[in-house]
């Protein structure tokens, strides 16, 4: 690199006269430059570019930017002496420099106009939701006339990649549910000699409940979220566009085989869940002196099968819900650098939303068919 | 900072880029291309050609410091820019400014934010003054009027020039342009090579091009090297002219007499 010349500047003086000298780029360009103390009394300022031994457009759009401010305070100013070398380079940037004014930022939307925004987007989100909804009914049935004509083979891999590689997550996750839930209700229930029942409260909590939530959550995140993000680049790929000219459905043959492999082995892997979660509790009763059966002869007598069956039912619903919003939000996403962020942020938020919402519907319904 | 053109062509030995035996490769692959020996001179329209995968791209890599080549050195302004590891990397980048063949302008930000990260990183200059030099280099490549649109919302010629115009912002003596004209109609193609060359000619700017658009290959690049697989080397070298019309090598003229439609497909 080459030694930088200082750049330095004297005055004012008496006759409004500002002397340069030295390298002016955008490194060298001093802040602050002339203050306002400085410049009070001139109406006019010379800059003479005399000494100047350099002057890049950097330097150049510098300080007409000094001499725009300088014309806020009401000054004027010029240049002078401005060597030959020197002179295409003042030329071009003024020629280049913004008008005074000229940079306005162009308004965002008002607070009104958000809101209006919002509500059009949550109701187009919806719309689509159903329509893709729909869609894959309709595949579905087709799916169920003919299921020998399914891409099994793309079912399995999906299942596998989606579902089978989060067994040691998920498990790990009920495991400690389990385990804390158990600690901290032994902690009172020890009180009044009922830790036994411990079992009952980790069985019935673990099955109807967190087995299943758990499982829906940790594949939301896992799997639905990349479903989301991979069609989301595929979209932006324009690999989709390929799709529906070659006469193939996105639906059919990206999201269905998704959709029938999350459905199907949902359950499966909630089943594990259970287990490790119930095993989880188990350690803490025997840590609290039971013997390893007792847990299980405990859990028999009052689990009964329409707890099994609705934390099943559910979590094949759970398991269709996330791979449906993962892929609907995959194969709506708008183009443009952010969109497969965006895609699957939506999709893991839209799908929690959607999770918790109907787990409460089946909490109340549940309820009301005391199942 | 060096300065354009005039206190350069005095400086003689330092010229803008210098690669000296470099090695071109892939990581854990054969090397590509072998014993470089090449010079930028300053204010000259530098074109590096090739056919497809012969490493060219790879090539600009360790030109602009973004892969270590496994043997060889590369010099800006004199200075081996893998000397000292990160140390001299970062010196040296304040000296190149470098055009990618996707314009990879940031994608949240306004065209004049792009032209500012720089100029807001590495200077101590006010906001406003920020605003008007990222203005004024909008306005050199043609863009008045855009500072306030998003890269998604602007077409690719006017994506190419953003790109240039923010690589032009610290003012370097030195630019890479990574297929500049590539994915453009003729007509922006045209416009786009017009600029490059007026930017030369009235900035002393010095221009390393890689591309293997014939077009903007006759129209300004002012010496080219042509890169060949076979030697995994420089096949031949010297003005766009010559190697069209007089040159013997082989490669030279399948690289200008051959209809080279189906390469530009491949990219």
């Amino acid at each position: 690199m080459e030694p930088v010349i200082p750049f330095k500047w004297e005055g004012p003086d008496a006759e409004g006269t500002v002397r340069l000298y030295g390298n002016l780029n955008a490194f060298s360009a001093p802040r602050p430059f002339l203050t306002k103390k400085q410049v009070k009394t001139a109406r006019n300022l010379t800059f003479d570019l005399k000494e100047l031994e350099h002057l890049d457009l950097n330097g150049a759009a510098f300080l007409l930017s000094q001499f725009d401010l300088l014309k806020q305070m009401g000054i004027s100013s010029k240049v002078q002496n401005l060597s030959s070398p020197l002179a295409p380079i003042w030329e071009l940037a003024q020629k280049s420099f913004p008008a005074p004014d000229s940079l306005v930022p162009q308004k965002g939307p008002g607070p009104i106009e958000q809101l209006g925004e919002n509500i059009w987007h949550f109701f187009k989100d919806l719309f689509e939701l159903t329509t893709f909804f729909g869609e894959v009914l309709v595949h579905f049935w087709g799916f169920l006339r003919r299921p020998w004509r399914a891409r099994w083979a793309s079912i399995f891999t999906v299942a596998e990649k989606s579902v089978v590689d989060a067994i040691p997550v998920t498990c790990l996750v009920a495991f400690l549910v389990g385990l804390i839930l158990a600690f901290q209700s032994a902690m009172l229930m020890q009180v009044f000699g009922v830790d036994i029942f411990v079992a009952d409260l980790v069985g019935i909590a673990m099955i109807r409940e967190l087995g299943t939530l758990l499982t829906a959550i940790v594949l939301t995140g896992r799997s639905g979220s990349a479903f989301s993000s991979e069609l989301a680049s595929m979209k932006s790929n324009q690999e989709i566009d390929a799709f529906v000219t070659m006469g193939l459905s996105p639906a059919r043959d990206l999201a269905l085989p998704r959709i029938l492999a999350m459905t199907l082995a949902t359950p499966l892997l909630t089943i594990l869940a259970d287990l490790a979660g119930l095993l989880g509790g188990n350690i803490v009763l025997m840590s609290l002196g039971h013997p390893y059966m007792v847990f299980w002869e405990e859990l028999s007598s009052h689990i009964d099968i329409s707890d099994i069956a609705t934390g099943l039912f559910k979590s094949f619903v759970f398991g269709f819900v996330v791979a449906l919003i993962g892929c609907q939000r995959g194969l709506y996403a708008e183009s443009g650098p952010s969109a497969v962020g965006e895609a699957t942020t939506h999709g893991v938020v839209t799908n929690i939303l959607v999770i918790a919402i109907l787990d409460s519907l089946f909490a109340v319904l549940f309820y009301a068919l005391s199942w | 900072m060096p300065s354009p053109g005039k206190d350069m062509s005095q400086a003689g030995p330092k010229p803008p880029l210098e690669a000296k035996n470099l090695t071109v490769s892939h990581e854990g692959s054969p090397p590509l291309l072998v014993g470089l020996n090449f010079t930028a001179l300053p204010g000259e329209i530098l074109g590096i050609l090739g056919p497809s995968g012969c490493g060219k791209s790879s090539l600009l890599q360790h030109l602009v410091g973004l892969a270590v080549p496994r043997e060889g050195q590369v010099f800006i302004f004199g200075e081996d820019i893998y000397a000292q590891g990160e140390q001299s990397l970062m010196r040296a980048r304040h000296n190149f400014g470098v055009m990618y063949q996707t314009g990879a302008l940031f994608g949240d930000l306004t065209l004049l934010d792009n032209v500012s990260v720089p100029l807001k990183e590495f200077t101590h200059l006010d906001p406003n003054c920020i605003k008007d030099i990222a203005a004024l280099k909008l306005a050199l490549v043609g863009l008045t009027g855009s500072e306030y649109l998003l890269p998604a919302n602007v077409s690719g010629g006017m994506v190419k020039r953003a790109a240039i115009a923010r690589a032009l912002a610290l003012e370097p003596s030195l630019l890479f342009l990574d297929e500049p004209s590539a994915g453009l109609d003729p007509i922006t193609a045209r416009d786009l090579d017009e600029l490059i060359g007026t930017l030369a000619r009235n900035l002393g700017l010095t221009f390393v091009m890689v591309t293997h658009e014939l077009r903007s290959i006759m129209r300004i690049v002012d010496r080219a090297i042509l890169l060949g697989k076979r030697m995994k080397g420089i096949a031949d070298m010297g003005s766009p002219k010559y190697l069209a019309e007089k040159s013997t090598v082989p490669e030279s003229i399948a690289f200008f007499q051959r209809n080279n439609v189906k390469e530009k497909k491949e990219k």
